[in-house]
């Protein structure tokens, strides 16, 4: 995913795209920000200068599926591998029957990409009918993250199996890069070099946020602005 | 046997230790681990076939193309983009992706409500049938009528342009009421300006997707969920690097960290920065001589229709006080920033100013207005071809013409307020009955307690909100309109857009509750008066009024139906040849109800209609407004310092209400999967904070997150405080979208209205401006 930062206004399309899309529930104060689920949050940033030279600017961020070899750091760590990687597809999944709630995996993940159900969460009795049947809702005691709409990605091979064509090859977006009015969300396959997702991760505007701890993540953002590549605490000088 | 006691308990510990080796009660809790998942308050959606509806979103003006995810054809799941529309690309705000937060809404009014108890006791709702309703509230509209009152029926709709507005107004002139008013919004002054200069009511549009140069006058072009369409599709073509963006507006908003230049003003005082690069133009020569010289009156000194000597553009602008060191003073930038940026604007040949783009609900004062037309008509950009064009209609058919009912009373002055005004002044009671359409004004009108005021001596309020909202818990009678999704609706061009656009949205489903189009409702009530009235609405459904006036744009055979996103719309340029792709009405609507868009390329601007037959800088229409021996300076664009109301010394603060991110601030509230998203440097708990800059806040010695009072000549609340440099010094700046007192507990309890404490100057021509108003804040 290539999500360009000039573009972004930080109007929440994505992330509110991304509840709808998700059944993710929501409570009546939502004003304590670390018992918010919100798989793409929308962090805001700013140049830290003082009034007229302050510029702030909105980084939305998914799970960043990190690619790092073998595992990622949250799926390193899940003692009853709840939370696994697909090779196949590069999608970090997240198994909620088999979650036990330690939490050890949000304490991994150096993006806080986690969020844990500490409730049982319900809906206002006619909204249950805008739920999805596609993704599963959760119960209390479970971690739950973007899985880069994980339901639209098997309803795209599904698809193709029908139509006879190679599921390898389906290509697919997440609600949030659909949503995005300011088209800023680019999804796709980031190993496929003629795809608009590679060729925008080599943009040379291009970082990703915390590369330094070899995360490897797929998430790469666009910045002209450098106070904004300074922040994603990319320790490299050059690509290496 | 003798068993022992011994014994028993060596019995008792292997049973124990027997049933540790068991498998039964490991087995028994993973059992129970899974049968608790379904425990019965766990929602288990229904699965089933997916289909999927095109439409259009209706919730604001931008006209966004949607589609629905519908399972089994009778529920909704999900509202997002149509990839295939021109403008949006498959984009939708924040406020549609919840959409279905409002159709599903738990504060949904599911049928006719009449109040039987007082005014505003929500248990009083007793719901009545629509036959009863309707034949109730027509009896009072034909006796009103009958006794020769019409002019006291009122109604209030909202600002986005649709073919509601065409009903209404048919309506009422049927019935004979000119009292037929629009929530306050931003274009108001974009079509008086136009008028004045112009002399054709039609608002100003701006090409934004033409300019090179862009010098942005306070416009929220990218502030969050209140982001203009236009100005979304216009950044995707401007090339990086070599567009220009310049924003002027005292806060640090998000449009101004965007911008490659930041100008930050004293609040209130871009108009006279317009004024100061005009002035730069002018003594630099550095303007359009030609078109000046041949198309624009009152530039030079003129005389006015009672032959009396006046001081023309020229002179007034390049008097000293619009020199760039007296603006510098007063707007708080250097005279050397100001020459820069008089010479850029200058330089460039697409360079735009543009202002009032995604500021739905202020307005700024008709002399600043002028302004920045002014500065506009010195770079030439009122030409035949260039970035500034009128607001090109849609040629719809056109409603049947109208026998008027008597001579229509004399409308108010003042617009909106001006109603309200009348209203409470008056000795007697103006308004009988008062309609309320697609608008909340006791939450959303600025300056909100001029509308509670009036309200109090109007003996009748029909609310035809889908929702509960502040205005319809006030009704005596609600007749429930179908919500956004479900009801036949159209988006009749986009404020602000040069380019022509027409998109029908279509029900999703059908209509969950037993609530009625308002359309329709008009109609019965139009064939219960009967007579002219009943002749003048001649449809049966809205569906068929819509399908009515498709066919004149079918016949019309202008612009085009967009069926792939292959046409850069905000790239149109005046008079380009747009080709037709329709034949006659029933193709075009089945082109248009399959969610695509009509679009036709810019209309030239026409000829101007001014008494002159030019582009007006002294406007000679406007003695109608002020007195006849009013300054010479009232009759030309100038900077007019506005004297706020209330003691300095008690209030020596300005406050602002401004656009944050993540709220819907207009007739919808904020939805639960958006108020997630407000930051709790906004909004924490039930407070609301105010930015403030860290050497105001160091002076009033407050400190982040403090508790204090707020208070304007409106009245006061509770706030905290966020010190943060966005804001400009010594003002306050207050998010709107929160505040709300209705709907249900997920919506309120949330903050503060910044409309209940904002106060409206008026106009001398009559419309609100709201741009700050004296403020104190105090420890509590």
């Amino acid at each position: 995913m290539v999500i360009d930062l000039d573009r972004c206004t930080g109007c929440g399309a994505c992330s509110a795209a991304c509840q709808a899309e998700n059944n993710i529930s929501f409570r009546l104060d939502e004003s304590n920000k670390l018992r918010s689920i919100t798989w793409m949050s929308i962090f805001q940033l700013n140049n830290g200068r003082n009034y007229p030279d302050y510029r702030y600017a909105f980084l939305p961020r998914p799970c960043m599926h990190c690619d790092s070899p073998h595992h990622s750091p949250c799926t390193f760590v899940c003692p009853v591998n709840a939370t696994t990687r697909d090779e196949n597809n590069g999608i970090v999944t997240h198994i909620y029957p088999r979650c036990i709630g330690c939490r050890y995996c949000m304490v991994a993940c150096p993006y806080h990409a986690r969020d844990f159900n500490w409730w049982d969460h319900t809906w206002p009795k006619p909204m249950e009918a805008m739920l999805s049947p596609d993704v599963s809702t959760r119960m209390r005691g479970v971690v739950e993250k973007c899985t880069f709409c994980h339901q639209r990605m098997l309803a795209a091979r599904s698809k193709a199996y029908k139509d006879g064509t190679d599921p390898d090859k389906t290509t697919y977006t997440p609600a949030c890069a659909d949503a995005c009015p300011a088209r800023a969300i680019t999804f796709g396959n980031l190993r496929d070099p003629h795809s608009d997702v590679a060729k925008l991760s080599k943009d040379p505007n291009a970082f990703r946020i915390l590369e330094k701890l070899h995360t490897d993540p797929k998430v790469y953002y666009i910045s002209t602005q450098d106070w904004i590549k300074k922040l994603s605490d990319n320790a490299l000088t050059e690509k290496s | 046997m003798n068993f022992g006691r011994r014994a028993f308990l060596q019995f008792a510990a292997g049973a124990v230790g027997g049933s540790l080796l068991s498998p039964l009660p490991w087995q028994l809790a993973g059992d129970s681990a899974r049968w608790s998942q379904n425990w019965s308050w766990r929602a288990s959606p229904e699965r089933g076939e997916v289909t999927k509806v095109s439409s259009v979103c209706t919730m604001c003006e931008g006209g966004c193309a949607i589609q629905a995810r519908l399972v089994n054809g009778n529920r909704a799941i999900l509202i997002e983009g149509n990839p295939a529309n021109p403008l949006t690309e498959g984009g939708v705000c924040a406020l549609a992706a919840s959409g279905l937060q409002f159709f599903y809404a738990p504060y949904r009014i599911s049928k006719p409500m009449k109040q039987q108890k007082s005014r505003g006791d929500i248990s009083g709702f007793q719901p009545i049938s629509w036959d009863e309703a309707l034949s109730e509230l027509g009896k009072k509209l034909g006796k009103l009528r009958a006794d020769g009152k019409s002019q006291e029926l009122a109604a209030i709709i909202s600002h986005r342009p649709s073919s509601m507005d065409d009903l209404w107004l048919q309506f009422f002139t049927a019935y004979g009421s000119p009292n037929l008013f629009r929530m306050p919004s931003a274009a108001d002054g974009l079509k008086l300006a136009a008028k004045f200069t112009t002399g054709n009511a039609q608002p100003f549009a701006f090409a934004l997707g033409n300019a090179e140069y862009i010098l942005s006058f306070g416009s929220n072009l990218f502030e969050g969920a209140g982001a203009s369409t236009v100005a979304l599709a216009a950044m995707r073509q401007w090339t990086k690097g070599a567009t220009k963006l310049v924003q002027v507006e005292s806060r640090c908003s998000m449009t101004a960290s965007k911008a490659d230049q930041f100008l930050p003003v004293n609040p209130g005082k871009e108009a006279l920065l317009a004024m100061g690069i005009a002035h730069v133009m002018v003594s630099s020569g550095t303007y359009d001589v030609d078109f000046v010289k041949n198309n624009v009156f009152g530039f030079e000194d003129w005389t006015d229709s009672a032959g009396k000597k006046r001081q023309g553009f020229k002179g007034l602008v390049s008097s000293s006080a619009y020199s760039p060191e007296e603006v510098a003073k007063a707007t708080g930038l250097d005279a050397a920033q100001i020459r820069e940026v008089a010479k850029e604007f200058a330089g460039k040949p697409k360079a735009l100013a543009v202002w009032a783009i995604g500021q739905p609900d202020s307005t700024n004062g008709i002399y600043h207005q002028l302004a920045f037309t002014a500065l506009n008509a010195l770079k030439g950009n009122l030409k035949p071809n260039g970035l500034i064009t009128l607001s090109p209609s849609v040629p719809l058919a056109g409603l049947p013409p109208v026998e008027k009912n008597g001579a229509a009373q004399k409308e108010p002055q003042g617009g909106l307020y001006g109603l309200l005004d009348s209203i409470t002044t008056a000795k007697n009671q103006p308004v009988e009955i008062l309609f309320v359409h697609e608008a909340n004004p006791l939450y959303s009108l600025p300056e909100n307690k001029l509308f509670r005021d009036a309200l109090a001596k109007v003996p009748m309020l029909v609310s035809f909100s889908s929702y509960m909202d502040e205005t319809a818990a006030q009704a005596d009678l609600i007749l429930p309109n179908h919500t956004a999704f479900e009801r036949y609706d159209d988006v009749l061009g986009i404020p602000g857009a040069a380019f022509s656009y027409y998109a029908v949205s279509v029900p999703i489903l059908k209509p969950l509750q037993d609530t009625k189009h308002t359309g329709e409702a008009l109609m019965t009530l139009a064939a219960g008066i009967g007579g002219t009235v009943g002749a003048s609405l001649p449809w049966k459904s809205y569906e068929e009024y819509l399908k009515f006036r498709v066919d004149g744009l079918a016949q019309a055979q202008k612009g085009a139906v967009a069926e792939k996103p292959d046409v850069r719309i905000v790239k149109l340029a005046a008079g380009q040849s747009v080709q037709p792709n329709f034949s006659n009405g029933a193709d075009l609507w089945k082109k248009l109800k399959a969610g695509n868009c009509w679009y036709d390329a810019p209309a030239a601007m026409p000829d101007f209609e001014t008494p002159s037959g030019k582009l007006e800088l002294a406007i000679q229409s406007i003695v109608q407004k002020v007195a006849s021996d009013a300054a010479d300076k009232y009759y030309l664009p100038h900077f007019e310092d506005r004297n706020l109301p209330g003691n300095e010394g008690d209030l020596p603060l300005l406050l602002v209400a401004y656009r944050p991110s993540f709220t819907a601030a207009g007739f919808y509230p904020t939805p639960p999967f958006m108020t997630k998203l407000i930051p709790d440097s906004v909004l924490k708990g039930a407070d609301a904070f105010i930015e403030l800059h860290p050497d105001t806040a160091a002076k009033l010695e407050f400190s982040q997150g403090e508790l204090v009072s707020l208070k304007t000549t409106q009245g006061e609340a509770n706030v905290r405080v966020n010190i943060s440099a966005v804001a400009h010094p010594g003002v306050v700046y207050l998010p709107t979208g929160l505040g709300h007192e209705a709907y249900d507990n997920y919506v309120q309890n949330k903050g503060v209205n910044a409309n209940s404490l904002m106060e409206v100057q008026l106009d001398p021509v009559g419309i609100g401006t709201v741009w700050a108003c004296r403020a104190q804040l105090r420890r509590v």
